[in-house]
């Protein structure tokens, strides 16, 4: 078995149980650690296929921003002491029947399907993909930069606190003697 | 070099549990994390298929070998997800400072 088997094995089955912990899990917090693995393990995909540079951004822009992030969301926002409420049996099952009906459609199509062998030398390298960022790709890496400012400033004035509903100013007590 | 088959089971999978995740929980950033575990099976797929298949179609218009634009494809995806993902959590934390809940079944004012 070669090391690059070897990875991507640890790497599916990483990717796989932590989505399994995502979703499956009922502490918030689990769940987000769970999201972190399978993450890594998708970032560990990216390696066996020779793409370095996607999966270092993986792991910095999921794992580093977009996980802390959720902490941030779940430290505001989420009603700790109270009791998670039972989930309908009915429901859940319906979700699974969904998910599992998706799965067997997918799964058909894929194996079913007819894929050409890749011709040329491969351009999986962080050069390469550089060049097409500021090449023939330029216009979209702009674009993304522009979408993610707009969304950075439109994420602080929609968390900001809203402006309190104006109401008559108490009288401050007087400490004069 | 494993084959492509490999790669798409896995990203089928992921897709497959995010859905689920995604009908059956009740919180709104639990939703958010089975989004994005979809978001990231799609980047896989886009990848995993210029990467082990195509590039000859691509060659002939001269656009080189397709791996490097699904690598541009998926960094993209990665861009859209962070900006999507910010804008979210800001509304979760409006929400829960307006209803105090984000608990998608008690967030039914809409409903008619």
């Amino acid at each position: 078995m070669t090391w690059e088997s070897a990875l991507f094995w640890l790497s599916g089955a990483m990717a796989l149980a932590g989505a399994m912990l995502a979703v499956g899990l009922r502490n918030i917090f689990h769940n987000i650690l769970g999201f972190a693995l399978a993450l890594v393990g998708v970032a560990g995909l990216f390696l066996t296929l020779g793409s370095d540079f996607l999966a270092v951004v993986l792991i910095l822009v999921y794992v580093g921003a977009l996980a802390i992030a959720m902490v941030y969301a779940v430290m505001l926002s989420y009603p700790l002491d109270t009791r998670p409420r039972p989930r309908s049996t009915r429901k859940v099952l319906g979700a699974a029947a969904l998910a599992a009906l998706v799965a067997a459609a997918l799964f058909a199509v894929v194996l079913g399907a007819h894929f050409a062998r890749a011709a040329g030398p491969r351009e999986t390298s962080a050069a390469w993909v550089g060049r097409r960022l500021l090449g023939d790709y330029v216009l979209a890496f702009e674009l993304i930069s522009v979408l993610l400012v707009v969304a950075m400033i439109g994420a602080v004035m929609v968390a900001r606190k809203a402006r309190m509903p104006r109401q008559a100013p108490t009288p401050t007590p007087k400490l004069i003697g | 070099m494993m084959p492509l088959s490999g790669y798409l089971t896995v990203s089928v999978a992921l897709f497959c549990i995010g859905l689920y995740g995604l009908v059956q929980r009740r919180s709104l950033i639990a939703m958010l994390i089975a989004l994005e575990l979809m978001l990231a099976a799609a980047s896989l797929n886009v990848v995993a298929i210029t990467t082990l298949s195509g590039g000859g179609g691509w060659r002939q218009i001269g656009l080189g070998h397709a791996s490097s634009v699904g690598q541009v494809v998926a960094l993209i995806l990665i861009g859209v997800a962070a900006a999507e993902a910010a804008i979210a959590l800001s509304l979760f934390v409006a929400i829960q400072r307006y209803a105090s809940t984000i608990n998608v079944e008690d967030l039914s004012e809409l409903k008619g």
